[in-house]
């Protein structure tokens, strides 16, 4: 230890090591030498900041900041020395900051989502509808025997089978699955009446009504009439509305139009 | 509580949503209960030409996916779209008109279904009624569309967002709807892609719309990743219009349609692992370490999560033949409609105190209401999977089980499988309505005798 450290720790009234570490780590920080930070420090000339670097490697921020701490219990004079430090760490972190904020604030542009989303929505039009739908309606139209005829009896049971919502327990949709095909013949794509289509149902929760006009007991009209008319004389196990409330025109409508099934979707 | 007719700004359309949407919950949980006693029995309840299943079944589905599904777009679209914007919205007047007319329509649906039961065909897709909607919500898309384009804020939040796609897809559905028939694969397709726009988009979307706000507002918590928002709105948006196409495998539609139908299935997996990264680390964010007006949020992420889950599940083509036109396919609209609820009533019970000024006492009247949705969505979601597996595997166990025959022991084999769901239906179908009606008893009580407290302020202009 020189008698300067003990000079400026005297003055300081900080302990000898103490002053000896920060005037190091001072002097590496600025690039000049020991002695010329401890003579700023007993009362010289302060240090110059534009000094030329120390050959070594350059000091981090965390060091130097560690450095501050030390000082912070030696004296306010040497505090302010090191704050310089600081301020001359500090710039750079400071600019990354300030670039993230501005990619956190870039602008979203409206016209683009509005354009992507009915972009998306128009896709799904073109795609999944008006495509599949003129390719089946050309594919069915090459075909033969490719159109279902239907009286107007049987389209107007089919309208009382609609109002009814029969389609909601019954499909006439016979799959092309094995397991599917013992229950009838497979429905095959036709031009029909909007009426008769709308009829072929999406759920199967009771039996497939494909071919129920060519299988015992719902070929015969007058089952047919006691079933639907008071479904518990037939069965008290099994759930089926009564349709009690039809008028006589309707029923015999509806019986007409589920005699037919079996010829329209074979 | 002071609700006015006119209101002036969304703070009070927002009131006037708040109210109406558990009316229309009620009557929609009245209607399904009604359906399902009358088909567990309807061999001992007295049948007419309204109370009967297949015209009950139709009105439940247009009450519950179109009544109850606009109110909560009216009441997500009110609050939600202007704030999402940072701005009050222009054209505040049509904005008021053409929300009523969306609710209006919907029920003006339901009216005319019940009181003209005998012309409801005529009534149907090509009728002034069906224009009339397109007209309303053109008028709703025109709308958002405007407001979008004079935004304030630099980006769009992510509710912004979903509703708006919830009300192009809902444009959409209302056009293909009216499609004429002319060959039998025709409806197949309309019914697919009504379903994926409609309920699949328009419902999930509303949905979404809902849990990205209540995620991170009420609970002071910061999105934590815009991209993965972003990978959740186009992924399902892109993909939801398309999954339901799978459910007519072997049927009459092009294969090419039926095959990308369960590719883009199981592609649902990444908008999900999105959504679910994105709202389990928004979660962790929060400040606020209880809102009990969000108790039903999360629960309503596992319902959505799993019900997509199922989704995929199904796309799994040794299973397609099996779950394909059962009741299995309603287990996706469930699990969608029943998330929707659940964060509506969560939307609800959080704007309470904003709009009413009104504090929810949250006693054990609450906790009943939440633990019955809560509960019953589970089970309708667990007993709609074993109801549709059940059936599908036994109209196709063996021969004439599908077909009636003479003793008709075809069904009674079916029958004596699923009869114990279609029970369970019933009941739970009677919680939800018991829910349902506590439900609204709960924000009656709140709205009218709730301890006062600040009300919150929209100060949004438009300069």
């Amino acid at each position: 230890m020189s008698d300067l450290v003990n000079k400026v720790a005297e003055i300081l009234n900080a302990p000898v090591d103490l002053v000896q570490r920060s005037a190091e780590a001072r002097a590496t920080a600025s690039g000049v030498s020991v002695d010329d930070v401890l003579n700023s420090w007993a009362g010289g000339e302060s240090v110059a900041a534009s000094a030329s670097p120390a050959p070594k490697k350059e000091v981090s921020v965390e060091e130097v900041v560690e450095e501050v701490s030390v000082e912070e219990v030696v004296e306010e004079t040497v505090e302010e020395r090191t704050e310089e430090f600081i301020k001359e760490a500090e710039p750079q972190e400071f600019i990354e900051e300030v670039v993230e904020e501005i990619v956190e604030l870039k602008n979203e542009s409206a016209l683009s989502f509005i354009s992507g989303v009915l972009l998306v929505g128009l896709f799904t039009f073109l795609f999944a509808f008006v495509i599949p739908k003129n390719q089946a309606t050309d594919i069915v139209s090459d075909s033969l025997n490719n159109s279902v005829s239907a009286s107007s009896e049987v389209i107007k049971g089919a309208e009382v089978y609609a109002e009814l919502n029969c389609q909601s327990c019954h499909t006439q949709n016979v799959r092309t699955l094995i397991p599917d095909t013992q229950n009838g013949k497979v429905l095959k794509n036709k031009f029909a009446n909007e009426t008769l289509i709308n009829n072929v149902g999406n759920i199967r929760l009771g039996p497939d009504l494909s071919t129920s006009a060519t299988r015992e007991p719902t070929n015969n009209s007058q089952w047919l009439t006691r079933y639907l008319s008071d479904s518990t004389s037939v069965n008290r196990d099994i759930p089926h509305p009564s349709y009690d409330f039809l008028d006589d025109d309707d029923l015999e409508y509806l019986i007409t139009y589920l005699l037919s099934l079996g010829e329209s979707n074979e | 509580m002071k609700i006015k007719l006119f209101p002036k700004n969304e703070q009070e359309l927002s009131k006037l949503f708040v109210l109406i949407f558990p009316l229309t919950l009620l009557l929609s949980l009245t209607i399904s209960f009604l359906k399902n006693a009358y088909f567990t029995f309807a061999n001992l309840l007295p049948n007419n030409s309204v109370f009967n299943y297949g015209f009950l079944d139709r009105l439940d589905t247009q009450a519950a996916l179109g009544l109850v599904f606009g109110a909560s777009l009216c009441l997500s679209f009110s609050y939600l779209f202007s704030k999402s914007l940072g701005r009050s919205m222009v054209l505040f007047p049509i904005v008021f008109l053409t929300l009523l007319g969306v609710v209006g329509t919907e029920f003006l649906d339901i009216l005319v279904n019940f009181f003209f039961q005998n012309s409801a065909y005529d009534l149907g897709n090509s009728s002034l009624l069906i224009l009339l909607k397109i007209l309303v919500v053109f008028g709703l898309f025109g709308l958002s569309t405007l407001n979008l384009l004079v935004k304030k804020e630099a980006s769009i939040f992510a509710s912004a967002q979903f509703i708006y796609g919830a009300v192009v897809f809902y444009l959409i559905s209302l056009f293909i709807v009216r499609a004429e028939l002319n060959v039998f694969s025709d409806i197949f397709l309309v019914n697919s892609l009504y379903t994926g726009t409609h309920i699949y988009v328009g419902v999930a979307f509303i949905y979404m719309a809902i849990v990205h706000f209540l995620m991170t507002r009420p609970l002071k918590a910061v999105l934590f990743n815009k991209t993965l928002s972003s990978i959740t709105f186009w992924g399902f948006l892109f993909l939801l219009p398309w999954t339901n196409f799978k459910y007519y495998y072997g049927s009459v539609l092009p294969n090419w349609i039926e095959n990308i139908s369960i590719y883009l299935s199981m592609s649902l997996v990444v908008p999900l692992l999105a959504f679910l990264v994105n709202y389990i680390k928004t979660i962790q964010s929060k400040e606020v370490e209880e809102v009990r007006s969000l108790n039903l949020l999360n629960f309503s992420v596992v319902l959505f999560s799993i019900t997509t889950i199922f989704h995929m599940i199904s796309s799994f083509e040794n299973l397609l033949p099996i779950l394909g036109i059962t009741n299995f396919v309603n287990v996706i609209t469930y699990g969608l409609v029943g998330s929707l609820v659940l964060a509506t009533i969560s939307l609800s019970y959080y704007l309470i105190p904003k709009l009413y000024g009104r504090e929810v006492a949250y006693s054990r009247l609450e906790d009943i209401t939440f633990f019955g949705f809560k509960i019953s969505y589970l089970l309708l979601l667990i007993n709609n999977t074993l109801l549709g597996v059940n059936s599908g595997y036994s109209w196709n166990a063996g021969a004439n089980t599908g077909s009636p025959t003479i003793y008709g022991e075809g069904f009674g084999i079916v029958w004596s499988l699923i009869g114990i769901n279609f029970s369970v239906n019933t009941f739970i179908s009677l919680v939800l309505l018991g829910s349902g009606f506590l439900y609204l008893i709960s924000v009656l009580r709140a709205v009218s005798s709730g301890s006062i407290t600040t009300v919150e302020e929209m100060v949004y202009s438009n300069e």
